[in-house]
């Protein structure tokens, strides 16, 4: 069943703890797509993803690199800003992160639509002034009913 | 004269010595994403525990795909490099056919991602069907199809119990039907394109 909420963010402290508390609910196989202008706050959403699950590295946005992996017991993340793909030769790969063996975050997933599956979990963040966020997250996993009830509370 | 063997087209590392078909010495563990910063130095130790020198290899033999996008990539760059800089030849393998059952018509699985499966059957060095990519629902149709051949491969994605075999061996067996080639004339296979 499609589960929906939106949250408002105040302050980027905000957003990372959003990402920290996604990161209680992820597995392995798990897509996240990361939609909203540039400095919304999708890798800033990836940091506390990171966070949460324990990833001592820095998250930096790899919109030169594609793809970033950070190799985390028990689970990988996987970072990719596709926002370089765009009429760009798309078969480098990436389905071996996205099907894979951890949590893989997408920022411009649009540009890589055809090789993301269609259970995934979204969010999308607006920017609404100075610090302020709206977050727009919604999934039809069954597996996340949690969290959505979490993002509830 | 010597064989080197190497794979690390799939999550496996895989590098093994052998003299006239049989295997003196191998390394093989699991190093998905790991193949690039480990294989180099694994290919040293196997070289100097066996007091091989690298001038008394011959040929290079290895699958070149389908598989792992970098991970074709890392063991067949190696071996370009190698063939080149010794002058020797490469035989190209098929990643899915050195998987096969020896003496039995096997239907080889790799995982393509995104429900779709590498797929090749073949009988010894007979190809009943040529490597290609399917959806898994066409694949598990092919094999309800054909419940006398064997089916071979890491198929826990397909929640089956894939025969896994000995590739190196595999390889070894198969030499004789392959053409070598030089370093410049040896592309990768990745059925995607």
């Amino acid at each position: 069943m499609e589960k929906k909420i939106t949250l408002i963010l105040q302050n980027e402290e905000d957003t990372i703890n959003l990402g920290r508390l996604v990161a209680k609910y992820v597995y392995p196989n798990l897509v996240i797509t990361l939609t909203g202008d540039l400095g919304a706050g999708k890798t800033t959403f990836v940091k506390g993803l990171a966070l949460g699950l324990n990833i001592k590295e820095k998250v930096l946005s790899p919109t030169f690199n594609i793809l970033k992996c950070y190799f985390n017991k028990p689970l990988n993340l996987y970072h990719i800003d596709a926002y370089r793909l765009e009429d760009a030769n798309k078969d480098i790969g990436l389905e071996e992160f996205i099907d894979g063996d951890g949590v893989c975050a997408i920022e411009w997933p649009m540009y890589i639509d055809e090789y993301i599956p269609t259970n995934r979990l979204e969010i999308n963040l607006t920017h609404l002034n100075n610090n302020k966020r709206e977050a727009l997250i919604s999934s039809n996993i069954d597996k996340l009913n949690d969290l959505f009830e979490a993002l509830k509370g | 004269m010597y064989d080197l063997i190497l794979d690390s087209s799939n999550s496996e590392l895989l590098i093994a010595i052998a003299k006239d078909n049989n295997i003196i010495d191998r390394i093989e563990y699991e190093a998905w994403q790991r193949q690039s910063e480990l294989m180099t130095f694994e290919l040293d130790k196997l070289l100097k525990r066996n007091n091989i020198d690298k001038k008394d290899i011959d040929s290079i033999l290895l699958p070149i795909g389908p598989g792992s996008y970098t991970g074709i990539r890392i063991s067949l760059t190696i071996a370009k490099i190698f063939a080149y800089a010794l002058n020797i030849k490469i035989y190209p393998f098929s990643s899915l056919q050195i998987l096969k059952t020896i003496k039995k018509p096997s239907i080889c699985l790799i995982n393509a991602r995104s429900g779709r499966s590498y797929i090749g059957v073949y009988d010894d060095e007979n190809i009943i069907l040529k490597d290609t990519i399917l959806k898994n629902e066409e694949v598990i149709e092919y094999i309800n199809n054909h419940p006398d051949y064997d089916v071979c491969g890491d198929l826990k994605y397909l929640n089956l119990n894939g025969k896994t075999n000995d590739k190196v061996l595999n390889m070894l067996t198969l030499k004789q039907y392959i053409k070598p080639l030089d370093s410049f004339h040896i592309k990768p296979v990745y059925l995607k394109d």
